[in-house]
């Protein structure tokens, strides 16, 4: 590549890669460390690299190192396997037809055992609670209500239930019990993407040094990053109206919303997602964490439908041509703290409507 | 309704009718509670209607409609309907989305829900 | 006499000068002069007038405990148990009104003093010394950020904490009897505010299953539209729970903000004072006032 190519990047790009880059020295540092000057000492920091930059999406910023440390142990042992593997099987014929289905149902059975026992070391009352909340469907704050909380911290405890319960199914998995104390601990604070707790931990030196850390931490590192800032739900009949509003729901419990703001921009949602069912058949909701210029949530129903010919008619309440209450527009506008229409005749309507964690002032 | 989890009961004690919502219910499923409802009703002959919907964490426009023509339906038909178990969120999304609540009959929970009615039967003896 | 010479060094130290082994030499010269170094750095504290707030007790007991964490710290290369002293350390002090500048003042005294004793102690081998300043600084300067952050993480907590609690303390909801609350509503209301007492009175019946609710206004010397509206709102959403809302203390302005805004205040139950709120309520929760039914009584 030539420099002049190079600099013609955008700003953007070079910042992310430079993230990237700066992962070379560790990474040569622990290769060195393993290997030596082994022939393929190169080689496993490239591969290490791609599979960061292909993960990269998945990673939060500063889940770089850790999830780096991780992939270029695993790279290394299974470089170790491979050698293995292929000095023993040089005498075999290799035949991959050798009963797949009898493997995969096993691997079915040992994973609900595995979710079983990880269930079975949570307390008891961290497994009422998830139970309730993932099985019966409570919402946080009836479970907040029950016990005198609330909702946020219903939410928050359930948040470090499932990563603690990702931990012991990792374990119950494979079968191990952590060698040293730290080891919990570490896993924990990696499965919940609990950075200062990382930090406190010095983590990163201990993915170093536990090998059974480094492996387990690999799923819980893929696991944990799943958080999209942004949720798109397509609306075509009356099941995606409640898909929406409780994707709202969940969304904005990250943004930290809690009690009756989120039942507001449930329903809310739903109203301007019957709209696009009864006007338009179809159309999209979209749903967005904001930071700025507040902590809040921003949702955007689309739709091709025909139209509103009269806005300002339509957000006065009663006025409907479905066989509704009128409510719909008027109703979303009281409940969020933004409101805005934009429709042209024959090519459909937008609404967009934002509700603010923090107020102004 | 379609096989799987039930998401509505309805039980028969005496001549009062308990529909229960367990979940979230979408609109045509809502207005299938309603028909299910007003069928029993009339089969029953059921002098009371509760219904718990405690597990509903949004009650919007279409919802309340729906609650409301199933009690102005079944007063006609000769019960009494009250609507239990309203979650304090729910209500105040319900007060500010506009819904006007007129004469919608309410009691905190499946108990106050009993002695609603049996107030409304004294009050009609009278 | 001072026996010793300038390029002269104890044969201990000169086997010591490898990098690696600088710090433990380092840290065994501090544990060896604890007690002196402690003063030392107590009397640079008062000095500086920092942490007026503790007894002289609290400041050696402190002192020393900050004191060995460091030691500690620079020994074990990890901060972890400084971190948990100094959050435990925060929590103790700030109901106290300590302040930031205090804490990170007092740990860059330690730091200073610290670095005096080993100047003083190396000062003979300009190169030797070097190398411990080399070895100690980044050591020291992790720490003095450490207890820093740790502070200021625990006071945000600290005031977030106090901010809830100073919710819930504006919109006091009283059980007065069974099935029946008070809400006394004191001072200014604004929106976001008669929000909150909204959802904490709607929480309140179910929590105590109330059946009725008297909302007393007496105290709110304006109530602006937003408001009235709120108050319209808390009555139906009160209802639709299943209880009912008496509203006392509604002056004359008050009356006609809310009939401005539309509000038919026939269909609101609103009496006088407290006091016939309360003999309303009890008629509803079904009890008998008999002085009342003498005075109903045409």
């Amino acid at each position: 590549m030539t420099p002049s190519a190079a600099s013609d990047e955008p700003q953007l790009e070079a910042q992310e890669s430079a993230d990237i880059a700066g992962l070379v020295p560790l990474l040569q540092r622990i290769v060195t460390a393993r290997v030596g000057q082994h022939p393929a000492a190169e080689d496993i920091i490239q591969e290490t690299l791609a599979r960061v930059l292909a993960a990269e999406d998945r990673i939060e910023p500063g889940m770089l190192e850790p999830y780096a440390i991780t992939t270029v142990r695993n790279v290394i042992a299974s470089m170790w396997r491979k050698d293995d593997v292929a000095a023993r099987n040089q005498h075999r014929m290799h035949d991959p037809s050798e009963s797949v289905e009898a493997a995969e149902l096993l691997v079915a059975s040992e994973e609900q055992l595995a979710m079983t026992e990880a269930l079975a070391r949570l307390t008891d009352r961290e497994r009422q609670v998830l139970l309730a909340h993932e099985v019966s469907g409570l919402a946080t704050q009836v479970l907040a209500d029950e016990v005198g909380s609330t909702a946020g911290a219903v939410a928050a405890q359930l948040k470090r239930t499932r990563a603690r319960l990702r931990v012991e199914y990792v374990l119950a998995l494979e079968g191990t019990e952590p060698p040293t104390d730290r080891c919990r601990a570490v896993l924990l604070a990696l499965s919940s993407a609990d950075r200062r707790r990382q930090r406190e931990l010095d983590s990163a030196r201990h993915l170093l040094e536990c090998d059974v850390c480094a492996r387990l931490s690999e799923p819980l590192l893929d696991r944990a990053p799943e958080r999209p800032d942004e949720v798109r739900v397509p609306i075509g009949a009356d099941p995606d109206i409640v898909s929406a509003r409780q994707a709202a729901r969940e969304l904005a419990v990250r943004a930290g919303f809690v009690g009756a703001d989120l039942t507001m921009l449930a329903t809310a949602v739903s109203e301007v997602a019957r709209n696009i069912v009864r006007f338009a058949e179809s159309g999209e909701v979209s749903i967005e964490l904001l930071a700025r210029p507040r902590a809040g949530i921003r949702v955007i129903a689309r739709d091709t439908g025909p139209g509103i010919s009269d806005i300002d008619r339509a957000l006065q309440d009663g006025f409907s041509t479905y066989d509704g209450l009128g409510l719909g527009l008027p109703g979303a506008r009281r409940l969020m703290d933004e409101f805005e229409v934009a429709s042209a005749p024959g090519k459909g309507t937008t609404v967009s409507m934002t509700k603010w964690f923090e107020k102004k002032g | 309704m379609t096989s799987g989890p039930a998401l509505v009961s309805i039980l028969r004690q005496g001549d009062v009718l308990v529909a229960s919502v367990h979940t979230a219910l979408d609109d045509s499923q809502m207005l299938r509670f309603q028909h299910d409802l007003v069928r029993q009703i009339g089969e029953h002959r059921a002098r009371g209607v509760i219904i718990d919907v405690a597990a509903l964490d949004v009650i919007d426009s279409f919802a309340s409609r729906t609650l409301q023509s199933i009690a102005d339906i079944s007063r006609l038909r000769g019960a009494a309907t009250v609507i239990v178990g309203i979650q304090p969120d729910v209500a105040f999304a319900m007060v500010r989305l506009g819904m006007g609540i007129g004469e919608l009959p309410t009691a905190l929970d499946l108990e106050e829900g009993m002695v609603h009615l049996a107030r409304v039967r004294d009050r009609a003896r009278r | 006499m001072d026996t010793h010479s300038f390029g002269e060094v104890p044969p201990e130290d000169q086997e010591a000068s490898s990098d690696d082994q600088l710090l433990p030499q380092l840290v065994a010269h501090l544990r060896e002069h604890r007690g002196t170094l402690r003063d030392d750095w107590a009397s640079r504290i008062h000095d500086s007038h920092l942490l007026e707030a503790m007894t002289p007790q609290e400041m050696v007991t402190e002192t020393t405990s900050v004191y060995d964490n460091y030691v500690g710290v620079l020994e074990t290369g990890s901060v972890e148990a400084l971190q948990h002293y100094a959050r435990d350390l925060s929590e103790r002090i700030i109901p106290r009104g300590v302040e930031t500048h205090e804490v990170v003042g007092i740990v860059l005294l330690l730091r200073d003093v610290l670095a005096r004793s080993l100047f003083e102690k190396y000062q003979s081998d300009f190169g030797l010394l070097n190398r411990v300043l080399n070895a100690y600084e980044p050591a020291a300067n992790r720490i003095a950020n450490t207890v820093a952050v740790s502070f200021v993480d625990e006071r945000e907590r600290v005031i977030r904490q106090q901010q809830d609690a100073i919710r819930e303390l504006s919109t006091p909801v009283l059980p007065v009897r069974e099935r029946l609350l008070i809400l006394p509503i004191i001072g200014v209301l604004d929106g976001e505010r008669a929000k909150q007492l909204t959802e904490q009175l709607l929480r309140g019946i179910r929590t105590h299953r109330a059946k009725v609710v008297v909302i007393d206004i007496t105290g709110a010397p304006d109530v602006d539209e937003t408001v009235a509206n709120h108050l319209v709102q808390t009555v139906d959403a009160s209802r639709l729970m299943g209880a009912s809302v008496i509203i006392t203390g509604l002056s004359p302005t008050i009356a006609q903000t809310l009939v401005t805004i539309g509000v038919d205040l026939s269909k609101m139950n609103t009496i006088g004072d407290l006091q016939g709120g309360l003999e309303e309520a009890e008629r509803l929760l079904g009890y008998t006032v008999t002085r009342k039914e003498v005075m109903d009584g045409s």
